[in-house]
Order: structure tokens, then C-alpha cells, then sequence
């Protein structure tokens, strides 16, 4: 709060004592009052204004001016209620009363809100634990009549299902994983055994190297990363070549590097820093297949939440590559 | 024939899973009764047992750490849960494997086979028609002469001679070569196979893998 805001602000007043001034001077004009008597009126007044004034000034620009500063200090301006000083004057009293109880509105509304979205993904989870009965007996149904006809469909509503908790628990604020040391080849093994019959339908060749090691993550939730990112090869390769898939790993002293790549189209140049964007579809999801934009924004959240770091290279109608960057930390190690 | 006891209390899964275990030559015991589970579990005499996480009533993890402390019969947890710290729970309460559903059926008979074979007492020294089988060394041994089988043939012939006498399909040994990160294909099976009849009629056992068409493979 600068001097000149405040002069401005209180205009009207001055105005006011002006006229009043003018007046007495006139009234004291008119009793002979003489001079002296004026002056000496005139000071006193002036005076009075003048300390009265500063008095005034200097609280409302202490407070305001903190307040100004916290604000502009704060990472969140919600918490500037935390942070008000109680004034000693009755504008500032109102100005706190109503920014704490605005606050207090708005945490209760927010809560309403949060006790839903949570109840709701606690329904999805048990949701998700409720329907995978049913595909399980399906699928044991399937191999015991000796009918596998069905069991790719059943596959990919399992797939499906994945997607739905995974989702959920990428956006919660709850800590829903362990990190723990997980063998990598035994992550990857699962997940190609899960993904086995889409695979070898479609003649994917599988190579690995250096997968004989130890990572720190939780192994669902990379299974489910490895198997997102099986699925979407699947849907991008390129029909001139024989389709492929690698994964390499790489051990330096501080992180391992896990390096996935298939031979499919590519993303082209322009689209490659959007891939991990929700609802990114670009060119490859507008002219291949059918794509919702979900999966690596997914991905890419889990990586977020387990600390590993995850980027794509690609060279369009060559390759794509994903690289998930582990990194160690033997505080973390469970036995 | 060893008896493995299931405790899921979803019939349809239940039904499903003994008939699975059935077909396999296992022995099939099913709870029906979720009171008292844990003596049912003792007086059993079950080899090893499979249960499901979330019973009526129970909890899965705490069975488990209770019956542990008095028995010493191998445990799989099944469940629907996929989060790692149930699998953690389960483990550290003293459960041998944990498989999530829906599970494909093939990798759960190879858990199972391979929880039986870990908690085996004695070691079974493993003979196919006077060949001795040496999965540590990979030799098929039968008097002086002897070969050295791949990873790969390895794995197929262990898998045959788990079910010696019965069909094992094409699809059993991919799963099988898959989960032991062989990610081979349909080709390679093939060719893995006829060399694996190759090293098996050098040691004297012709004819030992019949093909049957469509269905797959029976080791006689």
C-alpha cells in the first residue's frame, strides 16, 4: 500500500475538513475573532489531521502490505489464511473473518469431493476384484472343455480391466505399491506369458539381453507398464517387416536403463513429445488404429509415482523406443 | 496320486479348478464348509493347498500365519488382489507362491508342480525307461553313454515326463519355454522337439514322443 493510494482513498475526507475548515474560518471571521485565533485554530487542526492520518496509514499498510507479501510468497494462495496476522483494526478484522471463513467453505466442499472420488475408486478396485471371478472360472471353463476359442476375448477383457484400476490408482494420492528388488527377467517373463498367444499369432519375434538383474520397483505395476507397452507394439507395426521386440538392459553404477524397442512405424518427429499427453492421439492413432490416448499417459503417471524416469526415441518407419530409467537405492531394500 | 486341497469360496472357480486339477492327475479335495477351516485344513492330509485370499469370515493372510505355526504343507494363495503389498503379506505370513486370477490355467499346474517339487523331502532321483535325468548337470544318462540336453529340451522333457503317458499340447510347452524366458516360436518348438527325439532314440528310446495331430504330445 503506497501513500498515494491511500491520499486517493481518503479524498473524500479531506474534502470535507476542507469545507468544515473553510467554515470555522468564516464563523471565526465573522465573531472578529482576529488573525492569531485562525492561525492557531488552523495548526491545531492540522495537526490533528495530520497524526490521526499517519496513525491510520501506517497500521493498514503494515497489515496489508504483509498480506500482500505472504500472498505473494505462497506456492498455494489457499493457505493465506494460515498465515494472517489478526489486525487491530475493524476493516482488517472483517477482511480476516471472511478469508478464514471462505477457506473453511471451500476445504469442507473440497472434502465433499475428495470423500467421493476416493469412495469411488475404492468401489472400482472392488469392482475390478468382483469381475476377474467370473473371467477366472471362464477361463478355467475354457481350458477344461478344451475350447480356446474364447480365451483370447476373455484376454482382453482382462486387459481392459487392468486399465481400469491401473487408471484408478494412477490418480490416487494413496501409496498403493511396495518398492521392493524384482528380479526384471521375471517381470518381463510374466508379462510374455501373459501376452503369449497375441504374440505368436502375429509372429512377434521375442529377443532379451542383460534382463539377468535386480531393480527396484514394484512388480504389478511394471508387469502392467511391460504388457502397455507389448500391446501398443502390437498395434504399430509395420507390415514390410518381420515384427520385433527388445528389451535391453543396462546397468551403470547409479541406475538401470531398460531399453524396449520394436520395429514398428515410429511416431513421427512432430508428435514424439506429446506421446505421454492424455488423450494424444496423433498421427499414428488417427490413420492406424483404434487409439484412446490413455495407455502412456497411464504409463507415464505409474513410472511418476514408482520415481523412474521414462522417455521414447523413435525414427518413424523404423523403430520406437521406450527407455524406463530405474534407479537404486539400497535404503529402499526390503529383505 | 497327491491330494491338493482347495479352499475358494466361488463355486463356479472351485468346480472348475477341481476339475482342472482332476484332469491333471491330481486329487481334488474341496472345502465347502468355511467353519473351522483351519482344522479342516490339518486333518486334510492334503499335499499342498490352494486358497483364496478373501474366505467368509476369514482372512486369508492371517489362516495362513496361524496354520503355519503348526504345519508345514506347501500353501498357494489365490487371488483376485494385484497389488504387491497383499503378495508381500502373504509371503512374509509363510505362503510358497501367490498367483493372481484370473490365472492361465497352464502356469498355475506348473506352480503347483514346482511348489511340489521345492517341498518334496526326498528328492526323487528322476529315471525315464533306465535313463537317468539330471535337470542339475541337463544329461540324459543311460549306462556309459549319455547326452547333454539344451535349456530348451530340458524344459520339454521335464514337462513330458511330469505327465508321462498323458497329452501335452503345443501350447503346455510354449507357456512352459515362455515362463522360463524362452521366448521361442512355433518353428523353434518344432525343431526343439525332433532334437529332442534325436538325443532320446541315440540313447536307445525310439518312438519315446508320439505326435498326436491336433492335440499335441505324449512321451510313452
Amino acid at each position: 500500500m503506497r501513500l498515494s493510494d491511500y491520499l486517493r482513498d481518503r479524498a473524500a475526507a479531506y474534502v470535507i475538513g476542507a469545507v468544515s475548515w473553510l467554515m470555522v474560518v468564516i464563523f471565526l471571521n465573522a465573531f472578529h475573532a482576529g488573525i492569531q485565533a485562525i492561525i492557531i485554530v488552523t495548526v491545531i487542526l492540522l495537526i490533528a489531521l495530520i497524526l490521526s492520518e499517519a496513525l491510520s496509514f501506517t497500521k493498514k499498510r503494515r497489515f496489508y502490505n504483509s498480506l500482500e507479501a505472504s500472498l505473494e510468497g505462497l506456492d498455494k494462495k489457499y493457505l493465506i489464511a494460515e498465515m494472517l496476522e489478526e489486525p487491530d483494526f475493524k476493516e482488517g478484522k472483517i477482511l480476516c473473518d471472511t478469508i478464514h471463513e471462505t477457506d473453511k467453505a471451500m476445504l469442507e466442499h473440497i472434502n465433499e469431493y475428495k470423500s467421493a472420488n476416493e469412495q469411488f475408486r475404492e468401489f472400482i478396485e472392488m469392482w475390478v476384484h468382483e469381475v476377474k471371478l467370473p473371467v477366472a472360472s471362464l477361463q478355467l471353463m475354457c481350458h477344461n472343455d478344451g475350447n480356446s476359442r474364447y480365451s483370447s476375448q476373455l484376454h482382453r477383457i482382462d486387459d481392459y480391466i487392468e486399465n481400469v484400476l491401473y487408471y484408478a490408482r494412477s490418480g490416487s494420492a494413496e501409496k498403493d505399491y511396495v518398492i521392493r528388488e524384482t528380479s526384471l527377467k521375471r517381470v518381463f517373463a510374466d508379462t510374455a506369458v501373459r501376452c503369449r498367444e497375441e504374440l505368436q499369432e502375429r509372429g512377434v519375434s521375442i529377443s532379451t539381453e542383460g534382463l539377468d538383474t535386480r531393480i527396484m520397483t514394484d512388480s504389478k505395476w511394471l508387469s502392467y507398464i511391460f504388457g502397455q507397452l507389448i500391446s501398443n507394439s502390437m498395434k504399430y507395426f509395420s507390415p514390410d517387416r518381420e515384427p520385433e521386440i527388445s528389451v535391453k538392459a543396462e546397468v551403470t553404477p547409479d541406475m538401470t536403463v531398460v531399453r524396449f524397442r520394436d520395429n514398428g512405424i515410429g511416431i513421427p518427429e512432430s508428435d514424439l513429445p506429446y506421446i505421454f499427453e492424455k488423450s494424444f492421439t496423433g498421427q499414428n492413432g488417427r490413420t492406424h488404429s483404434k487409439s484412446t490416448g490413455m495407455g502412456l499417459y497411464i504409463i507415464k503417471k505409474l513410472c511418476g509415482k514408482l520415481g523412474h524416469g521414462i522417455t521414447a526415441e523413435s525414427v518413424q518407419d523404423s523403430y520406437t523406443e521406450i527407455i524406463i530409467t530405474f534407479g537404486k537405492n539400497d535404503l529402499l531394500k526390503m529383505s | 496320486m497327491k491330494k491338493i486341497l482347495i479352499i475358494e469360496d466361488d463355486n463356479a472357480i472351485a468346480e472348475e479348478l477341481a476339475v482342472l486339477l482332476g484332469n491333471s492327475g491330481y486329487e481334488a479335495l474341496r472345502i465347502t464348509d468355511f467353519n473351522k477351516v483351519q482344522e479342516q485344513m490339518k486333518n486334510s492330509g492334503a499335499d499342498l493347498i490352494l486358497m483364496d485370499i478373501t474366505l467368509p469370515g476369514l482372512n486369508g493372510e492371517t489362516l495362513v500365519h496361524e496354520f503355519r505355526k503348526s504345519c508345514d504343507t506347501p500353501v498357494i494363495m489365490l487371488t483376485s488382489r494385484t497389488s504387491e503389498i497383499d503378495e508381500v503379506l502373504c509371503m512374509s505370513y509363510g505362503a510358497d507362491d501367490y498367483i493372481t486370477k484370473p490365472y492361465n490355467p497352464t502356469i498355475l499346474l506348473l506352480r503347483i508342480s514346482a511348489v511340489l517339487k521345492r517341498t518334496a523331502k526326498v528328492t526323487q532321483q528322476r529315471t525315464y525307461r533306465d535313463i537317468e535325468v539330471s535337470t542339475v548337470s541337463g544329461t540324459l544318462t543311460k549306462g556309459r553313454s549319455s547326452e547333454v540336453l539344451t535349456k530348451n529340451e530340458m524344459i520339454i522333457f521335464q514337462l513330458l515326463l511330469d505327465h508321462q503317458g498323458e497329452i501335452v499340447t503345443r501350447d503346455d510347452l510354449m507357456t512352459a519355454l515362455w515362463d522360463n524366458d524362452e521366448f521361442v516360436n512355433d518353428n523353434a518348438l518344432s525343431v526343439n522337439i525332433s532334437r529332442l527325439r534325436n538325443k532320446l532314440s541315440s540313447l536307445g528310446a525310439d518312438d519315446a514322443i508320439e505326435t498326436r495331430k491336433k492335440q499335441g504330445y505324449v512321451l510313452t
